[in-house]
């Protein structure tokens, strides 16, 4: 009896342990999702500047932000860096997807095994009852 | 009736669709809805900016420059001069700004309105889409609340399996449900095809039925008020010899009908159905009644095999006018058939095809009006053409898109 149930109470452990895995486990797939969104959101943005500065004359004036001061930039430098900086995002979105689908994986699995460790527990209750 | 024996189960339709679940379903769908109404909100707002920023853009320079009151600080204005109204610099987004005049800012500007406007067109896409799931739901749950029960029955002497349900809702029934899932892909499309051929259908048939004093009036109460009183009529009059067909072609209409009007009526019309039919039953003839008890049997395994599983019984019930010219035809030519639902609706089209007799309400005799065995052709010829099995169950995804 006493072996069963300290045997319980491993098991009862081993689940809150799981849980908690499985706890963090979405927080970072949520993250990860919030942090794909923003992404994705300055990806677009990129483009349409990209875009914008397409359409421009070769001698127009282009201007950065940089803190407070605004700074004048050659065209074919700001084209260069937009680009680059479209590609740097892109990358970004995905190493993210990988790093997601990752997490997702050992949610799933991580489902299973406190379904296991439930299981078990359910059986061993049961034999408790039993004897 | 005396060959068969007849199983049945009933179960409600709450134990299917939990009430809860379904609730909370609709709740989910219903804040989903709710946050896609916020951003339109926000989109349509920008739009709004836009557009005055556009006018005021273009307003600029029309003069040298402009007095105005010059914003210093958090509170505090002073009174300046607005020159160089020709040069704007533009913010292209991530801190790019660019010099141009108004008339290329206005440019930039509308072509930033477009992308707007069609990120708005989607999202009123997805908006639509979840109201659509969201009137589903709802649906559900009020069908569920009320307790309505699917009844499945099965016959013995003939080895198939029917099931008939006087729930408007139908459910995935796990006998058909691997024949629906078949089915699936190429429904939606004949859906749409079958749906345009009804209503043609039903012109050609409310033509057809000007030529029949009894028909008019029956057809025109039946689709008038559906009540009992007109059922009763209906009855009586279905019961008379010959009237089965104007019972039939009233409940075709009547179905057509209902397949506009929604819930109610079909709830409604759904239980003098099968009043009707299990009245057809005990009254007629030994062969009548086996074909009647076909037809029941196949209206509801039609019901059944589309594995309705959100339309009202409306669309049943338009197909179970449909089966019910099907049913007629292939009893004629072997009552004793025993094959499976599909083979049946394919056989029956097909006879039908080929022995252009309509559908009518009696089952051993052939009465047939020329008008309505035109119209049955035609609509057994639509059906055929699509895939048989199918058309209840492409009628009812239509509906539920």
């Amino acid at each position: 009896m006493s072996s069963s149930s300290t045997a319980l109470r491993e098991l009862q452990q081993d689940l809150e342990n799981k849980a908690n895995d499985l706890s963090k486990l979405q927080k970072d797939i949520a993250k990860n999702h919030q942090v794909r969104k923003k992404y994705t959101i300055q990806l677009g943005e990129n483009e349409l500047v990209l875009k914008e500065l397409d359409l421009l004359n070769e001698d127009a004036n282009v201007y950065k932000l940089i803190g407070p001061v605004l700074v004048k930039q050659d065209l074919a430098e700001a084209n260069a860096n937009v680009r680059k900086r479209i590609e740097y995002i892109s990358a970004e979105l995905k190493r993210l997807d990988g790093s997601l689908q990752d997490l997702e994986e050992k949610q799933h699995s991580k489902r299973e095994a406190i379904l296991k460790v439930q299981q078990r527990i359910q059986s061993h209750q049961a034999g408790k009852a039993k004897a | 009736m005396g060959k068969s024996q007849v199983k049945g189960t009933v179960t409600s339709l709450s134990s299917m669709f939990p009430a809860e679940e379904v609730q909370k379903a609709a709740k989910m769908v219903e804040d989903k809805l709710s946050d896609k109404q916020n951003e339109m909100n926000q989109l349509k707002e920008f739009i709004a900016n836009n557009t005055s920023l556009i006018n005021l853009v273009q307003k600029l320079p029309d003069e040298l420059h402009h007095d105005i009151m010059v914003p210093f600080g958090k509170a505090a204005f002073f009174p300046g001069r607005l020159i160089h109204t020709n040069e704007f610099l533009v913010l292209l987004g991530e801190s790019y700004y660019t010099e141009r005049t108004a008339k290329q800012t206005v440019e930039i500007l509308k072509r930033r309105g477009k992308s707007l406007e069609s990120k708005v067109n989607t999202l009123k896409a997805v908006m639509q889409d979840l109201k659509a799931e969201a009137s589903f739901f709802d649906s559900t749950a009020s069908e569920a609340a009320e307790g309505l029960v699917e009844i499945r029955e099965y016959e013995e002497d003939n080895s198939t399996e029917r099931a008939s349900q006087s729930g408007s809702l139908e459910l995935e029934t796990p006998s058909v449900a691997e024949a629906d899932n078949k089915m699936g892909a190429s429904e939606d499309d004949e859906y749409a095809r079958i749906m345009s051929r009804l209503e043609e259908l039903e012109k050609e048939e409310l033509a057809a039925e000007d030529n029949e004093e009894n028909l008019e009036d029956e057809d025109e109460d039946a689709n008038a008020v559906e009540s009992d009183g007109n059922e009763d009529e209906l009855i009586k009059a279905a019961e008379g010899d010959g009237d089965e067909d104007e019972w039939t072609k009233a409940a075709f209409h009547r179905k057509k009908d209902e397949c506009y009007s929604y819930l109610d009526h079909g709830q409604r019309y759904s239980e003098s159905q099968s009043r009707k039919q299990l009245q057809q039953f005990n009254g007629k003839e030994p062969i009548e009644e086996m074909s009647n008890k076909y037809k029941h049997q196949d209206l509801t395994n039609q019901f059944a095999s589309t594995g309705l599983t959100e339309e009202p019984v409306t669309k049943g019930e338009i197909s179970h006018g449909r089966i019910i010219q099907q049913d007629t035809k292939s009893l004629s030519p072997s009552i004793n058939a025993s094959a499976p639902f599909e083979k049946k609706s394919v056989q029956a089209s097909k006879s039908e095809f080929d022995s252009s007799k309509a559908f009518t309400g009696s089952i051993v005799e052939h009465t047939q009006n020329l008008d309505k065995s035109s119209v049955g052709t035609n609509m057994t010829s639509l059906q055929s053409s699509g895939s048989q099995p199918s058309k209840p169950v492409s009628r009812f995804k239509m509906q539920r898109k």
